[in-house]
């Protein structure tokens, strides 16, 4: 009797009467070298789609976290540049106003620098998008390109009437202002809306559970185990070492991408929570203390008809620090001792520049305007500008400071998928070749 | 050994990888692109006005510009009668007085030293210096001419002195001292425009101020104008100067301000209705109205008002003419 291990008559394939490409299979499937063979394709397929598949899904991990590093996380922050400095000239161009005379040099230095840095964050913002993006005209990007060179063009003309003694000057800067808070500023919050939607979208795919990698690598590994079964039972060896060894391969490649991913996904969520949300919820806290220090100007340079603008300071200020005000909130989502200290401060700060603020009205109710000018443009310790600049510094401060982690944690992400694509193709390759070796060693036998 | 599985594996193989490589390079395609619209926004508050009531049939129910006579002497700051409105005003330590920011020489706001100034700023100026002894003790609300009617009204401010025409229908709400100044309503144009007056304006765009009596004036004109409606007098100038009307009209002092701050622009046409002006004070302190009459009699008589006058608007309109008399109602 012979072994079950004997050969058994090798069958000729021989061009039979007109066959099928299903019926040549079944024919095939119908001997043991057939079977083989058949397992020998399935496996190269699998080992091919595994390897593919897995450093596609990989890759586009990788692609979001450069996105992140290098495309919606700088983007989101020159989004924030655009509105903190358009507010910020704004306010300094109206309070050049309110002094009389020609503006000081460093007002005018200012106003210079914050239209610098929002014209170069913009240029930033619209060079990392679609031309298509740019086609339709009330898109934020849009707008913020085209309306931005009027602003800049009345801000001058109002300059140069204002040289000349002119009354005109004033309502040039009006008209600029006004196009400021109804166009210009809508529209970078709308950009930076985007720009964070996009983060967070990005934050999303990269570090959404790895379901491809998972299903493709069990595939592998369930079709090596029915190979062996097989092999084992029909040649009564316990181990097949190609076939082994493209296991070993298949199980390295899964828990390779496993534990990278299990990183990436750790460091994505860090640089949410300790990084992104903090910097949102700040970044809204310092674009808010701006509306609220625009609103403090305008009031005075509306002398008398600002009622509008010190009701918007009320309600900009109840978002600032009423109950879960942006920066109760910010204290609150706040993982970093110095992110912490800087809130305090900037709460602190705004507690005593608020206090400035009612002295200011108070003076300008009761006729004072001087006095009120004095106190809101002046540059001493009891002033709002100064006392507003130092909120402005912490919040600052603080948004560096949640900023650095973000990077840091996504740069970290980045690293724990370096060789990650690499690796899972040389694995691949591995289980092909293991197991095309492993049953080309049973199929010799058939010889 | 070319199996066909193996064959349809590296197709497959073959297939995947080609759509990898199509991933990372899509074209950047410029979309279709419309063509923006450039040029300068408009002023806050801007819009187009087509018809107004009044106007043409001018409420003639009253004698607008018959005022309250004074009493007696004019008392001195430190003998105010108690009780009086003046007493309370002197109280309360500062006239409140609403004024314009946008009016060059009446009421505006000197860019070197930031300051309000003008003629009514003079004027109200020496209303305080009646009161307090102290032509600074003064607080000064800064009104759009829509403005001025309520603020009176609701109290807000002692006294209106703001380019503001006497008419019945404003009579209602508020009371109005004597005349101190007759003005008379012109249009500004371009240089060289071919524009005469508001007859040729036909069609064409014309800028006031709100609920100002200029804005009724041009609506209701003849010719058909369109009304555009801004905030204040120099929103109308930089609208003119940014081509987004065709003219502004309105008193000619105001215009004559508005050109001298604009060479390329002239005042054309006959007037086309008197504009007498007149402070504006809460309907129920007739004490005060008399008190105000009193000063304004003074100023007429001793020089004052005529001084006011060459300080801010004789570069503009030329000499100063005699004071606009008084007319009472007892």
């Amino acid at each position: 009797m012979s072994a079950p291990t004997a050969p058994p008559p090798a069958r000729v394939d021989e061009p039979g009467p007109p066959a099928g490409r299903v019926a040549e299979l079944r024919e095939l499937s119908k001997t043991t070298p057939g079977v083989l063979i058949l397992f020998t394709a399935a496996l190269v397929l699998v080992s091919v789609l595994v390897g593919v598949f897995t450093a596609v899904t990989v890759q586009s991990r990788a692609q979001a976290l450069d996105d992140l590093a290098g495309s919606s996380g700088p983007l989101s922050i020159a989004a924030q540049d655009i509105y903190r400095s358009l507010s910020d000239a704004d306010a300094t161009a109206n309070s050049a106003f309110l002094a009389g005379g020609l503006e000081a040099a460093d007002v005018r230095a200012r106003y210079d620098a914050d239209i610098a840095q929002a014209e170069s964050a913009l240029a930033v913002a619209v060079a990392a998008r679609e031309p298509a993006d740019l086609a339709d005209p009330t898109g934020p990007l849009a707008v913020l390109s085209g309306k931005l060179s009027v602003y800049t063009g009345l801000v001058e003309t109002a300059r140069a009437n204002n040289h000349q003694g002119l009354p005109i000057g004033a309502a040039y800067q009006r008209e600029a202002s006004s196009l400021m808070r109804d166009e210009l500023l809508p529209a970078a919050e709308q950009l930076y809306r985007d720009e964070t939607a996009r983060l967070a979208d990005d934050q999303d795919s990269a570090s959404s559970l790895p379901v491809v990698e998972i299903l493709l690598g069990l595939v592998a590994l369930g079709v090596l185990f029915f190979a062996q079964r097989f092999v084992r039972r029909r040649t009564r060896r316990r181990l097949n070492t190609g076939l082994a060894i493209a296991t070993g391969a298949a199980l390295v490649s899964l828990l390779w991408v496993l534990i990278a991913t299990a990183g990436v996904a750790a460091n994505v969520d860090a640089s949410r929570d300790d990084g992104s949300t903090q910097t949102d919820v700040l970044a809204r806290a310092r674009i808010a203390a701006l509306a609220a220090r625009a609103d403090e100007t305008l009031t005075l340079v509306a002398r008398g008809s600002g009622a509008e603008f010190e009701e918007d300071y009320g309600k900009v200020r109840d978002q600032l620090t009423g109950d879960r005000g942006l920066l109760e909130q910010a204290a609150s989502l706040a993982s970093d001792g110095a992110v912490r200290d800087k809130i305090t401060a900037a709460t602190a700060n705004l507690r005593s520049w608020h206090e400035v603020h009612v002295d200011i009205r108070t003076a300008d109710d009761s006729g004072d305007y001087a006095k009120a000018v004095g106190l809101t443009i002046g540059r001493g310790d009891d002033s709002a500008a100064v006392r507003f600049d130092k909120v402005d510094t912490n919040l600052r401060e603080a948004i560096a400071a949640t900023t650095t982690t973000f990077d840091d944690e996504v740069s970290q992400a980045s690293n724990a998928l370096t060789g990650t694509v690499i690796g899972v193709i040389l694995l691949a390759l591995v289980m092909a070749a293991g197991s095309v070796a492993g049953i080309w060693q049973r199929l010799k036998e058939y010889r | 050994m070319t199996t066909p599985t193996t064959r349809r594996a590296i197709a497959l193989l073959v297939a995947v990888l080609l759509a990898c490589a199509g991933c990372g390079s899509t074209t950047d395609a410029v979309g279709e692109r419309e063509t923006p619209t450039g040029g300068p926004p408009s002023p806050a508050g801007a819009k187009e006005v087509t018809s107004l009531p009044g106007g043409e049939q001018a409420d003639t129910s009253c004698d607008p510009t018959a005022s309250l006579r004074p009493q007696g002497t004019l008392p001195g700051p430190n003998d105010l009668p108690l009780d009086s409105t003046m007493a309370k005003i002197r109280q309360q330590g500062k006239l409140i007085v609403g004024v314009d920011q946008n009016t060059y020489k009446f009421g505006f706001r000197n860019p070197i030293t930031g300051e309000l100034e003008g003629f009514d700023l003079d004027m109200a100026r020496e209303i305080a210096a009646a009161i307090f002894g102290d032509r600074n003790a003064i607080q000064l609300r800064v009104l759009v001419s829509a403005q001025r009617v309520d603020a009176v009204k609701n109290g807000d401010v002692n006294l209106v002195v703001e380019t503001m025409t006497i008419n019945c229908e404003r009579r209602k709400d508020v009371e109005f001292s004597s005349v101190y100044y007759q003005a008379g309503q012109r249009v500004l144009v371009k240089k060289n425009s071919g524009f005469t007056g508001i007859d040729s304006l036909g069609g064409k765009k014309v800028c006031a101020a709100a609920e100002s009596t200029s804005l009724t004036n041009i609506v209701n004109s003849a010719s058909k104008p369109i009304g555009v409606e801004v905030p204040g007098w120099t929103d109308c100038l930089v609208m003119l100067q940014q081509n987004q009307v065709d003219a502004v009209s309105t008193d000619d002092t105001i215009l004559a301000g508005l050109a001298a701050q604009d060479p390329f622009t002239e005042v054309v046409g006959k007037p086309i209705s008197a504009e007498p002006y007149g402070m504006a004070i809460p309907k129920d302190q007739p004490d005060f109205v008399r008190f105000v009459n009193g000063v304004l009699e003074r100023m007429r008589t001793d020089g004052t008002w005529t001084s006011i006058y060459n300080k801010w608007l004789s570069d503009l309109l030329g000499a100063a003419p005699a004071p606009p008399q008084a007319r009472y109602r007892d």
